[in-house]
């Protein structure tokens, strides 16, 4: 398997593709009905701009039912969240590698304490 | 090696990091192209074989890699390639970022719902009902404990809280 990094796949859309992605990332996620509505761009077309986002892995697209019509709703993939809400000041979320969340542990306290006097 | 853009990012340095320990990140952090084997890494990375078995399998666990095993049919050993599969991290980051979200839930309830004394000297905070139970004076030292406002613990959860239901869509509950 090649591994295409995704800024490559980025770096290769369309104005159109580039604007659809802008728009389910500003969203956070959108109806396929209202996408194609916000680009101002025919059902078709908007269909097809999805399409070719989801085939490069920059969105994610499900099944989903909207004023009573089957439609699709798409959201920006995982890779675009911002994982330093993880960070407490240089500490990382104490139960990553851990099975069982404890929300009292002293990990967690500490973490805590780090989030409300380093920031 | 494979997925730089992903090991560029500090906090997934960070997750590996806290995954394999120190001994491993030298397996975890220069993820090849393709298939390889156990030996070729320790080789490649001048590491124990036992470090590097013991990383892979602790990736392995994280569904952050997985491996095909062969048998050489003259000698009958086993040799298990291994393939990286980082394009997991960031699903497995997004479900941290969630349970991080639960535990702050909880523990906000908690702060709020309880009073808190603190011994000063000691660093060491007390719920009111332990703290009454010592006659407010700490176990460890004998000084007296003071009445502690954690409403800077609580502020600080509350915006986290709002910038992980921001970032995750999720809805905050109505009555919190």
């Amino acid at each position: 398997m090649v591994t295409v990094s995704i800024s490559e796949a980025e770096a290769e859309l369309t104005v159109d593709e580039r604007a659809g992605l802008e728009l389910v990332r500003e969203s956070g996620g959108i109806h396929q009905s209202d996408f194609w509505k916000e680009l101002d761009v025919s059902s078709r077309k908007g269909s097809r701009i999805v399409e070719s986002l989801v085939e490069k892995e920059l969105v994610d697209r499900e099944d989903t039912v909207y004023d009573g019509h089957n439609t699709y709703y798409i959201t920006p993939t995982a890779r675009d969240l911002d994982f330093t809400l993880l960070m407490a000041g240089d500490m990382l979320s104490p139960f990553i590698g851990e099975e069982e969340v404890d929300p009292n542990s002293d990990a967690f306290s500490q973490w805590i304490m780090n989030l409300a006097y380093q920031e | 090696m494979a997925f730089e853009d992903l090991l560029e990012d500090p906090v997934i340095q960070k997750y590996l990091h806290e995954l394999v320990g120190p001994k491993g990140m030298p397996v975890a952090a220069a993820p090849p192209d393709g298939e390889v084997t156990d030996e070729e890494l320790a080789e490649e990375l001048d590491l124990e074989l036992n470090d590097v078995r013991r990383s892979l399998f602790i990736l392995y666990e994280n569904d952050l890699a997985t491996y095909r095993r062969l048998r050489d049919e003259d000698s009958g050993w086993l040799t298990y390639l291994w393939t990286f599969e980082y394009d997991n991290i960031p699903e497995n980051l997004e479900e941290e970022m969630y349970r991080l979200h639960d535990a702050l839930e909880q523990r906000r309830e908690y702060e709020r719902n309880h009073e808190f004394y603190l011994c000063e000297i000691c660093s060491i905070r007390f719920e009111f009902g332990e703290a009454m139970d010592f006659g407010f004076e700490c176990p460890e030292c004998g000084s007296p404990m003071e009445s502690m406002d954690n409403d800077r613990l609580v502020h600080s959860m509350d915006e986290r809280l709002d910038r992980l239901e921001d970032e995750l869509n999720i809805d905050a509950n109505v009555d919190a």
